[in-house]
């Protein structure tokens, strides 16, 4: 138990619970904006949170996604306040676990590297167009092929096979764009971690939008719905699907977001939050000698 | 009873080169140590370690000892620290917790999160507030205050821990005159009233010169210069380490150097 | 520090202030039960009786505390997605067969207004349920009766700050925009230069907020933050006799509910 206690003190140091409502609000007022302003089918409501899952840790991650709709949901006044989005807080927790997760694993460490990385920026991008081609080559042969392969059924083949194109193209996409940016390996991860998130936050979303919205979310994305059911599809399905066209591309979005922030931050800003050993990159300064003071850990409150 | 650096040295977490050079300091009850330097010479450095924000909060390496009245700053957890020792930055606004309604709560955050009981709380409160000179402010909105006003209250909400030293990083540097008026007479009025032995860092030479009783003066990490204000302030190697002299030592030399007799009277005219 | 004696006016009434005026004066956590116990009732109370009989609590209550206009403006508020929901099952409910008319390739049909209405009964009663405790209730009084009942102090400053940041973070981003704008940002326009006006619209304010950080987090603990042990509450939220009855029904009706339901009692 001691253990347990131990590891969630860990993730609420006080520079933790500082960066929490920044994050939240971050989260809040873009995500108000991208619905009511930029009106891209998009949420962009998430930064905050796999910000700070990746800095602190999953139970801060998910905490500040939790509040984050709680707020955005109970506490603000209209016309930022939207009573109505406060349900997928529950989503909002899973994509702050997963962060946090990822923020384990380095996923978000930048990896510049030297001259040398632009070959390997190359050689990623390549490897990752040959990986999904051979998924696609390997379950989209044939419908019978794609129903033992992957057990859903064969109906669904032509649809499941244009989302697959799609998202993989769109991640081919947004890596792409981020190496010619920053040259930067670690997008691979980074941006693989968010299209993840995606589907996992597609399949908490689902069941919570049918039973609350009548398959609805109120944004942007509803023409999509609407395009699903009238192929046909049952309620819980059109908004399943719709759900794993957005959720991906908002969430490779916003990490792509998160990971050039992370890598525009200083090491010394960065090494001072619980993942941070994890997610401070190669960088031309020296490393510490030991023994060094590490920062004070949270204290009993 | 006393805040003594003793060979101190400290390198920032993930930094090669090191913040302070071995620093010898004594900061006294009731006295007011004024600290200068050109940017970068570790002022505000010295300051996260005096108060012991550094290495505690921060992290980083430190080499020496930093003793508040005998116990080592290394030795106590950050609440402890904070009620031995104030410390204050430049940006007010970042010093409010942003969760209170009043400046009256906001002076109360301190004593609050030490779970005193709520008749201690209060008379704290007061007294903090009388001695920083903004009684009149308990009941206005934190976030609707002057940049003077608002330094005021971040100093009051730290007297209000009692601790027996203050340390100031640069109070008045993104404050006007009038401003800069308030918070220095502020604390005169504390290093008098108080007893409390006060470490302020400044580029407003002015400002130290009158309420500084000892200057040390830094570069690169090290100490450069140190002894007693008047001294200090007119020595002329401040100019070289990047610190400007107070109006009233540049007018001496700016009037010598042009053949005019120099007469206490003069002096004591100008101040 | 020796401290000079002086006198000491006490706690100032503008700390100590309780909320007054019919539903204001309840007890934040005894609204937050009855809230529950609305939204509750609204989804698993069969069919219509949910939702209007809590409509009808939450407007009785609202006309008596005379926030019928705030209460008018939050359900406005959910008109886009009304819209979508009457929208989209009027004209699309999977598996419906009973059409209205026929509108050229477009048929309404009767169980998808039905379930449409139902649905928007649903969220409206919800949402209003919610907004009406807000409506009520100041963000301060809140937290401060979480922190009576337990709740620690990181939390309450987490969600006080958050609370406070907001509007301070829009102006930023509504600065940063309309300085973009001016620069030939496109708000409208194709997709891709929309997408494109993300990152340069983001950055400056994560980036704004993220450079205090440090700073916060060292006068948190020059405040003693992370001291050990309960917080002192200055001012805490009045919880009478008739606050906790209220509270303990609410409670109560709400398990009741989900029993019912959880063994097929309520269909």
């Amino acid at each position: 138990m001691g253990l347990l206690t131990r590891w969630v003190r860990r993730q609420f140091t006080t520079r933790v619970i500082v960066l929490m409502p920044v994050a939240i609000a971050i989260n809040i007022v873009l995500g108000a904006a991208v619905q009511q302003g930029l009106k891209l089918p998009i949420y962009l409501d998430s930064i905050g949170t796999i910000l700070v899952g990746v800095l602190a840790g999953p139970l801060a991650g998910a905490l500040t996604g939790f509040l984050s709709n709680l707020i955005w949901g109970y506490l603000l006044p209209s016309p930022i306040g939207s009573t109505t989005i406060a349900p997928f807080a529950i989503t909002a927790a899973v994509i702050g676990l997963l962060a946090g997760l990822w923020g384990q694993l380095g996923l978000f460490r930048p990896r510049r590297g030297g001259r040398g990385s632009i070959a390997a920026a190359a050689i990623a991008v390549v490897l990752v167009g040959a990986l999904a081609l051979y998924t696609y080559a390997r379950a989209y042969a044939s419908p019978e092929q794609f129903q033992s392969n992957t057990g859903i059924d064969a109906s669904q083949f032509d649809q499941s096979r244009i989302f697959f194109l799609i998202v993989m193209v769109a991640y081919v996409i947004l890596v792409a764009v981020a190496l010619y940016l920053r040259r930067d390996v670690g997008a691979v991860l980074a941006i693989g971690a968010g299209l993840v998130t995606g589907i996992v936050a597609a399949i908490v979303s689902a069941p919570i939008a049918a039973v609350v919205y009548g398959g609805v979310t109120g944004g942007g994305t509803d023409a999509i719905v609407a395009a699903f059911r009238a192929g046909g599809d049952g309620l819980y399905q059109a908004t399943l699907k719709q759900g794993l066209l957005s959720d991906p591309m908002d969430k490779m979005v916003t990490s792509f977001v998160v990971f050039f922030i992370i890598g525009s931050l200083s090491r010394r800003f960065v090494s001072r939050f619980p993942n941070g050993e994890k997610t401070v990159g190669d960088s031309p300064e020296v490393a510490p000698e030991a023994p060094e003071v590490s920062p004070q850990g949270a204290t009993e409150s | 009873m006393a805040i003594e650096l003793s060979g101190v040295s400290y390198r920032y977490a993930g930094s090669s080169s090191a913040a302070l050079v071995s620093i010898d300091l004594r900061l006294e009850p009731g006295r007011v140590v004024g600290l200068a330097g050109a940017n970068e010479s570790g002022k505000s450095t010295l300051c996260l370690v005096v108060a012991g924000l550094a290495p505690g909060v921060i992290g980083g390496r430190l080499e020496g000892s930093v003793r508040v009245d005998g116990d080592e700053t290394t030795a106590m957890r950050p609440h402890e620290l904070a009620q031995r020792c104030g410390l204050l930055f430049q940006n007010a606004a970042t010093q409010l917790s942003n969760t209170t309604a009043t400046v009256f709560e906001e002076v109360a955050f301190g004593p609050c999160n030490l779970g005193l009981p709520v008749a201690e709380v209060v008379s704290r409160v007061w007294w903090a507030l009388r001695t920083a000179g903004i009684e009149a402010l308990a009941p206005r909105d934190p976030a609707r205050l002057s940049g003077g006003q608002a330094q005021l209250v971040a100093l009051a909400s730290v007297l209000a821990l009692r601790p027996g030293y203050l340390v100031l990083d640069e109070p008045t540097s993104e404050l006007d005159p009038a401003g800069t008026r308030l918070v220095a007479e502020a604390l005169a009025r504390i290093a008098r009233e108080t007893g409390a032995g006060i470490l302020v860092v400044e580029h407003k030479t002015d400002v130290l010169a009158q309420m500084a009783d000892e200057v040390v003066v830094l570069e690169r990490g090290a100490v450069a210069l140190s002894g007693p204000a008047a001294a200090t302030l007119a020595d002329p190697r401040l100019v070289g380490l990047g610190v400007e002299p107070p109006a009233a030592v540049r007018l001496e030399r700016a009037v010598r150097a042009s053949g005019i007799e120099w007469s206490a009277a003069l002096a004591e005219a100008i101040e | 520090m020796p401290v000079a004696a002086a006198a000491d006016p006490g706690l100032p009434d503008y700390v100590a202030r309780q909320p007054r005026g019919f539903y204001r004066s309840v007890n934040p956590g005894t609204k937050l039960a009855v809230a529950a116990l609305e939204v509750v009732a609204a989804f698993l109370l069969p069919g219509w009786v949910g939702p209007l009989l809590v409509l009808a609590i939450v407007f009785a209550t609202a006309a008596a505390a005379r926030r019928l206009r705030g209460l008018a403006t939050i359900a406005l508020a959910t008109s886009p997605i009304v819209g979508s929901i009457l929208l989209i099952n009027l004209f699309l409910l999977p598996g419906a067969s009973d059409p209205i008319a026929r509108l050229g390739p477009l048929a309404p049909t009767w169980s998808g207004l039905w379930f449409g209405l139902q649905t928007v009964a649903r969220l409206i009663s919800f949402s209003l349920a919610i907004g009406l405790v807000y409506l009520t209730t100041a963000v301060d009084d809140l937290l401060a009766d979480l922190a009576r009942r337990g709740l620690g102090r990181r939390a309450i400053f987490v969600v006080g700050a958050a609370v406070q940041m907001v509007p301070g973070t829009i102006e930023r981003a509504a600065e940063i925009v309309d300085a973009q704008r001016s620069r030939g940002m496109d708000t409208e326009g194709r997709i891709w230069r929309r997408a494109r006006g993300v990152l340069p619209m983001a950055a400056p304010i994560v980036f704004g907020a993220l450079t205090e950080v440090e700073e916060r987090t060292m006068a948190l603990e020059a405040r003693a933050f992370s001291a050990p042990g309960r917080q002192t509450l200055l001012r805490v939220p009045a919880d009478g006799p008739a606050d906790r009855v209220l509270r303990w029904a609410a409670i109560l009706a709400l398990v009741a509910i989900v029993a019912l339901r959880a063994t097929g009692r309520l269909g």
